[in-house]
């Protein structure tokens, strides 16, 4: 994808963010804009920065990695920073993805209903295990090391 | 990115989403959340062409192409939460650290079962990680998306895209309510390696504690992003092996024979041959 059309899905995507922000939040649109801005400059800065900098490092890393530093307490411009994109809920973020991953997943709806149920059940174990795995032993840490 | 009747299409469906908002079902003394983003998600099913016929051949296309830009707003807006809790979850990281293991649990239920339900070598592609991207990339290069272990692979990762944003959202709330975990627990457990899962788990969670929202999702975001990468490495050098060893066990409990021993990509061919 050329550069030009990710800022142009970023913006639409942006657009569709707000608009869910408004119908869903108690925050208005035009205070939301400021926020949204700087998460659509962060993201097509990211995606950018993976693919001119060499070492195979995808863009996500970088998006995730700036946002991080630039919000940290005490590094400057990031209560502004924080206070903006506050007005953008992060639900409302992925409301649109997932009404463009629903439209998306038709494609793979056959192979779904292909693979047997086995594989169904498997699934939802696996999905298990692995979550209450991982929840059994972060409660057991955070109790010893007393965060919770 | 033209295809603007995909576009108003979305447009429409998260206006209708939104407008309708959470809602929480109480279960007994628990309760479920249902969020805006799992209609948002049915509903864009629900206009495929086989359905409803609202959005054509041309628009799955487009939308499953935009997919990864998309995530990459709210990976943006993940980095702002994770920044201003970082102190937090530096305190907090040997939990962060150590229930990435806990991944490992998956096997320990998943490929006995899968087993004893009959699945063959495609055991060992389906219960050995939760199967998001790393995973398929991992049992393709090693035994090859075609083969038993591929097919097991790839069914638990279709699957994932299906269902796995609303299990995972419907597990969480059902976690919270009934059994004995704190919710900074469970947001760490949500992050699996997939940003809608963790996302609708998290989103769960900060619905029913709304109070320690940002803090829950500050969790979620960091265990993720963890997960994305150590999740490779976890696969290859630690869940791989053990759930070949525990197939082989349970084979042999069901079967009361060894199975057969494991083809590997690169001398498929030559063994193929051979059995000829």
């Amino acid at each position: 994808m050329k550069m030009s059309e990710t800022l142009g899905v970023l913006l639409i995507c942006g657009f569709l963010s707000l608009v869910a922000n408004v119908v869903g939040t108690k925050n208005g649109f035009v205070e939301a804009i400021p926020g949204m801005l700087f998460l659509i400059a962060l993201a097509f800065l990211g995606i950018w920065l993976g693919k001119v900098i060499p070492g195979g490092i995808p863009g996500v890393a970088y998006v995730v990695t700036i946002g991080c530093i630039l919000t940290v307490p005490g590094v400057p411009c990031a209560a502004a920073i924080s206070a903006a994109v506050s007005k953008v809920g992060f639900m409302q973020l992925c409301t649109p993805i997932l009404a463009y991953a629903g439209v998306a997943i038709c494609k793979d709806l056959d192979v779904f209903a292909e693979s047997s149920w086995r594989i169904v059940v498997v699934s939802c174990v696996v999905f298990v295990g692995t979550y209450i795995g991982s929840a059994i032993i972060a409660q057991l840490i955070l109790k010893a090391i007393g965060q919770i | 990115m033209k295809d603007f009747r995909l576009h108003l299409i979305v447009l429409i469906l998260i206006v209708v989403a939104e407008k309708i908002g959470n809602i929480s079902i109480t279960v007994g003394v628990g309760k479920i959340v249902l969020l805006p983003m799992m209609y948002a998600l049915l509903m864009g099913v629900a206009t495929a062409p086989r359905f409803t016929k609202i959005s054509s051949e041309k628009n799955v296309k487009t939308a499953s192409s935009l997919l990864g830009v998309t995530l990459m707003l709210l990976m943006a807006r993940y980095g702002t939460l994770v920044g201003p809790s970082l102190p937090k979850i530096l305190a907090a990281s040997p939990a962060l650290i150590l229930q990435e293991f806990g991944n490992l649990g998956t096997i320990i239920i998943g490929v006995p079962l899968a087993v004893f339900v009959g699945l063959k070598r495609e055991a060992i592609g389906a219960a050995h990680s939760v199967a998001r991207e790393p995973n398929v990339a991992l049992i393709g290069e090693r035994f090859g998306l075609d083969g038993a272990e591929g097919r097991g692979v790839m069914g638990v990762y279709i699957c994932g895209t299906v269902i796995g944003t609303i299990f995972f959202g419907l597990m969480a709330s059902l976690a919270a309510a009934y059994l004995p975990f704190h919710p900074y627990a469970l947001a760490m457990a949500a992050g699996v390696g997939s940003a809608s899962m963790m996302t609708a788990a998290v989103g769960s969670l900060s619905a029913m504690f709304p109070q320690m929202a940002d803090q829950i999702a500050a969790f979620g975001a960091a265990s993720n992003m963890l997960s994305g990468l150590d999740g490779l490495y976890m696969s290859i050098w630690m869940a791989l092996p053990f759930a070949e060893w525990l197939y082989r066990k349970s084979y042999r409990m069901k079967y009361g024979v060894d199975p057969e021993p494991p083809v590997v990509k690169s001398l498929e061919e030559g063994k193929e041959r051979e059995a000829k």
